[in-house]
C-alpha cells in the first residue's frame, strides 16, 4: 500500500476504525487524572502534574489546569500539544467574546467552543477535556468533551488513563451538594487514588476552586500525604 | 513557513512505497539544558540566536532547529520593530510553538527557549509537537535523562550566576559522558537583566583531542596522475578584464558568516 | 531496494590547507553493483575559485548541479559579481531546506577561497541544507565512512598546495579502494587564490 500523510481511518465491515494510539507516536502526552465537580458553592478542578514521553516522565509539576477565561477553566488531557493549541484558541476567543460584549462568556459558551474545535478537528486530535466555569446566571457548572468530541453536561466529570480506577470510588463516594472542605477532599482522595494505581499520573495534586468570589488555587504534595500545603494564592 | 516546496514528495513516497528507505537528516544527537537564576538565565549546548536577550538551544533534527529558529528570530525582530518594544520570551515560545503545531511534529526541532524581557526572566520547553512547559530547569534531546539527572539532584532555588553556570555545565557533561550521541564541548549563555549576553564558546573542552604523534606527508609525486588543467588569473586576462579590490576586511563585512572555530 | 543514496554510488572529499582547499571525487556512475560510465565527474564550478560537489542518486547530482548553475547565473547577472563561497552554502542550504518534505537526495559538499578575505572555506550539507562547517575536512558519498578515516589520518594542517594535492589524492584513492560502489578513476582540484589546478587521477578500474 501506498503510504501516504492524512490516511489515518481503515473503513471495516463494521465501521471505520481510527487507531487513536498511532495517531502521533512520540509526542508529549498527559496521560493523566483528572476531574472536575459541581458543590454547594461552585466548582472545583482537580489534577495530578505528571507528563510524560513513552516512559520518561518529561515534567513532574505540569499544570494541566488551564484558564480560560476569569472564573472558566479547563482540565487537559491526551496530546499535550493539541490540548494547548486547543486551550488557547478557546481562551482568545472569551477573551474577545469579552471585550466585545461587555459581559463575561457563560460557561456554556466556552464548552461549546471547546466542542467546535474537538469535533471539527476529531481526525487530528487527540483530546480529552473537562470544562468547569462559574457564572453568576448559572453557577458551578461541569462539561466533559470525551476523544470523538461530543459534550456531556455532568453534575461531576472525570478523564484521563487515571480515572477508570476510581469510576467506582467516586461513584460510591459522591455527593450532591457539598461543602466547600467535602468537595476538595472528595477530589483529593479520588485523585490520591488514580495516582496511586495508574502509572501515567503522579507528581502533586492541583486544585481550582471557582465561586463567586473567583478562583482560588490549591496544592497538595505527595510528602505529606497530600494533605498539605492547600491553598496557595 | 510559507514556501515548502513538495515538488519531490510525490517522487519520494512513490519510492518509499517500493521499498526504499527515506533519507536520514542529520540529526543533533545532544543535550541541552536550561536553568534560571536570581536575576539571569543560563542556556547551553548548540546555542541559536532569536534576539540580543532571547537564545534558543536545539536538538532534534538540525536542518530544522536551524531554520526554525532563524525564521522565528526574523519574526520576533520585525514584530520587535513595528510594536517598538522589546521582544518577550513568552511571544518567542508562543511563536515557536505556533509554528511547530501548524506542521504536526513533521518539523523535528526541539528547543529550550530562554530569555530575559521587562517582565523578567523567562525559560521553556519546545517540544516538535508544539506542547510547552515552564520549568526553572530543563533539559531536552538523547541526553536529556542524564541532564535531568544532575538537576534533580543538585538544583537549589537560591541559585547564584556562578552556580547556575557550574550546574549546567555539569549537567551538560552528565549528557556528554553518558549518552553516546552527544558529545565534545560546553557552550554556555549567560543572559542577565541590565547587562549585555555572554556567550561563552566552549566553556569547557572534556574531550580534547590530543597532537597527532606521527604524520603520514607524502612524498611530492607519489600520485599518479594522467593530465592536468591549470585556470590561472594570467589565463583568465586574456577573455576578460579583472579588478583587484583592496584585502580590505570592511569590504567583505556583508559576507562575514559565523563559523564553528 | 536500498537507499536512494547508495544505487549509483560515487565519493567526494574537500580538504582545507595553508591558502589553499582542495576537493576531489571519483569518476563511477553504477546501477547497484554493475558500472555503467567511468566518466561521471561529481564536482562543478560555480565561480573563478569555488566548487560544488555532488554525491548520491545521479538523477538528482544532475538536477541540482543545473538548479545551481541556474541560481548562481541569475545571482551574477542580478548582482554584478561571482558568488562567494559563503554566500553559496547559504544558497545551498535555503534551496534543500525548501524541499523538506520532498527532498533531493544528495550530499553536497562545498569548497572554496573567499576572493574578497583570500580564505579558504569548506562545508559539507545533509540532503535537507544542514550546514557543517569544518576547518578541517568534509567527506560525503557512499565511501564516508573510508574516507572518515583516511582524512582523519592523512590530513594535518596548514599543507601547502602541493602537499595537499598529495594527501586528498591519496585518501581519496585508498577509501574508494575500499568501496565497491565508487572509484574507476578520480578529479582534483587544487584551489589557490589566483589559480585553480585541475588533475585527473589514474586509479584501479576496477
Amino acid at each position: 500500500m501506498v503510504s501516504q500523510h492524512g490516511v489515518q481511518g481503515v473503513l471495516g465491515e463494521d465501521g471505520i476504525h481510527v487507531d487513536m494510539q498511532h495517531l502521533k507516536s512520540g509526542e508529549v502526552n498527559l496521560g493523566t487524572s483528572i476531574m472536575a465537580i459541581n458543590f454547594k458553592d461552585g466548582v472545583i478542578l482537580g489534577a495530578d502534574s505528571r507528563t510524560t514521553t513513552g516512559a520518561y516522565i518529561a515534567n513532574r509539576v505540569t499544570d494541566k489546569l488551564t484558564q480560560v477565561h476569569d472564573t472558566i477553566w479547563c482540565c487537559r488531557s491526551g496530546s499535550a500539544a493539541d490540548t494547548q493549541a486547543v486551550a488557547d484558541i478557546v481562551s482568545y476567543h472569551l477573551n474577545m467574546y469579552g471585550v466585545v460584549n461587555n459581559e463575561a462568556p457563560s460557561t456554556q459558551v466556552a464548552a461549546s467552543l471547546f466542542q467546535e474545535l474537538c469535533y471539527e478537528n476529531k481526525d487530528s486530535l487527540s483530546a480529552g477535556i473537562i470544562i468547569a466555569g462559574y457564572d453568576p446566571r448559572h453557577g458551578g457548572q461541569v462539561y466533559s468533551i470525551p476523544l470523538g468530541g461530543s459534550l456531556h453536561k455532568q453534575s461531576f466529570a472525570i478523564g484521563g488513563s487515571g480515572s477508570t480506577y476510581i469510576y467506582g470510588y467516586t461513584d460510591a463516594h459522591w455527593k450532591e451538594n457539598m461543602t466547600e472542605a467535602e468537595g476538595i477532599d472528595f477530589v483529593r482522595n479520588s485523585l490520591q487514588e488514580a495516582i496511586k494505581w495508574d502509572g501515567s499520573s503522579g507528581g502533586v495534586i492541583r486544585m481550582v476552586v471557582l465561586t463567586k468570589k473567583g478562583a482560588v488555587r490549591h496544592l497538595y504534595l505527595p510528602d505529606t500525604n497530600y494533605t498539605g500545603p492547600g491553598v496557595t494564592n | 513557513m510559507p514556501g515548502f516546496d513538495f515538488s519531490n514528495y510525490n517522487r519520494n513516497a512513490a519510492l518509499h512505497a517500493r521499498g526504499v528507505p527515506l533519507p536520514k537528516a542529520t540529526s543533533t544527537g545532544t543535550t541541552i539544558v536550561g536553568c534560571i537564576y536570581d536575576n539571569g538565565v543560563v542556556n547551553c549546548e548548540k546555542l541559536h540566536y532569536i534576539a540580543p536577550k532571547i537564545w534558543c538551544a536545539g536538538a532534534g533534527t538540525a536542518a530544522d532547529t536551524e531554520f526554525t529558529t532563524a525564521l522565528i528570530s526574523s519574526n520576533v525582530e520585525l514584530h520587535s520593530l513595528s510594536t517598538g518594544r522589546d521582544p518577550r520570551v513568552i511571544t518567542c515560545m508562543t511563536m515557536l510553538k505556533q509554528h511547530l503545531f501548524r506542521y504536526q511534529g513533521h518539523i523535528g526541532a526541539y528547543l529550550v527557549v530562554a530569555g530575559v524581557d521587562p517582565t523578567g526572566v523567562g525559560l521553556y520547553t519546545v517540544h516538535a509537537h508544539g506542547s510547552t512547559d515552564k520549568l526553572p530547569y530543563v533539559t531536552m534531546g538523547s541526553g536529556s535523562l542524564a541532564a535531568m539527572s544532575v538537576f534533580e539532584s543538585m538544583w537549589q532555588p537560591d541559585l547564584n550566576k556562578e552556580g547556575a553556570i557550574a550546574l549546567c555545565a555539569e549537567a551538560i557533561k552528565a549528557g556528554i559522558f553518558n549518552d553516546l550521541g552527544s558529545g565534545s564541548n560546553v557552550d554556555v549563555c549567560v543572559i542577565e537583566k541590565d547587562k549585555p549576553t555572554q556567550l561563552l564558546r566552549n566553556y569547557e573542552k572534556p574531550n580534547e583531542r590530543g597532537q597527532k604523534e606521527r604524520n603520514y606527508r607524502f612524498p611530492r609525486g607519489t600520485t599518479a596522475w594522467l593530465n592536468q588543467k591549470v585556470i590561472s588569473k594570467e589565463d583568465m586576462k586574456k577573455y576578460v578584464t579583472i579588478e583587484t579590490l583592496s584585502g580590505d576586511d570592511n569590504l567583505a563585512a556583508g559576507e562575514k558568516m559565523e563559523v564553528d572555530v | 531496494m536500498g537507499s536512494p543514496f547508495d544505487i549509483n554510488g560515487g565519493a567526494c572529499v574537500a580538504m582545507v590547507g595553508k591558502d589553499c582547499v582542495a576537493i576531489a571525487c571519483d569518476l563511477r556512475l553504477g546501477m547497484q553493483a554493475l558500472t555503467i560510465s567511468n566518466n561521471f565527474p561529481k564536482i562543478f564550478n560555480f565561480a573563478p575559485s569555488t566548487y560544488l560537489g555532488l554525491t548520491g542518486l545521479a538523477t538528482d547530482v544532475n538536477t541540482v548541479s543545473d538548479l545551481f548553475r541556474y541560481k548562481v547565473n541569475m545571482y551574477r547577472l542580478r548582482e554584478e559579481r561571482h558568488i562567494s563561497p559563503q554566500t553559496l552554502a547559504n544558497l545551498v542550504s535555503s534551496s534543500l531546506y525548501e524541499k523538506r518534505f520532498g527532498p533531493f537526495f544528495v550530499s553536497p559538499v562545498l569548497a572554496g577561497i573567499n576572493q574578497t578575505t583570500g580564505k579558504p572555506f569548506i562545508c559539507g550539507f545533509d540532503s535537507i541544507g544542514c550546514i557543517d562547517f569544518a576547518k578541517d575536512f568534509i567527506v560525503s558519498g557512499t565511501a564516508s565512512d573510508q574516507l572518515f578515516g583516511t582524512c582523519e589520518g592523512l590530513w594535518e594542517p596548514d599543507l601547502g598546495a602541493e602537499d595537499l594535492f598529495e594527501t586528498i589524492s591519496q585518501a581519496l584513492l585508498s577509501a574508494v579502494d575500499r568501496d565497491a560502489l565508487s572509484g574507476w578513476g578520480a578529479q582534483v582540484y587544487i584551489i589557490e587564490k589566483d589559480k585553480v589546478t585541475q588533475r585527473l587521477l589514474k586509479g584501479r578500474q576496477d
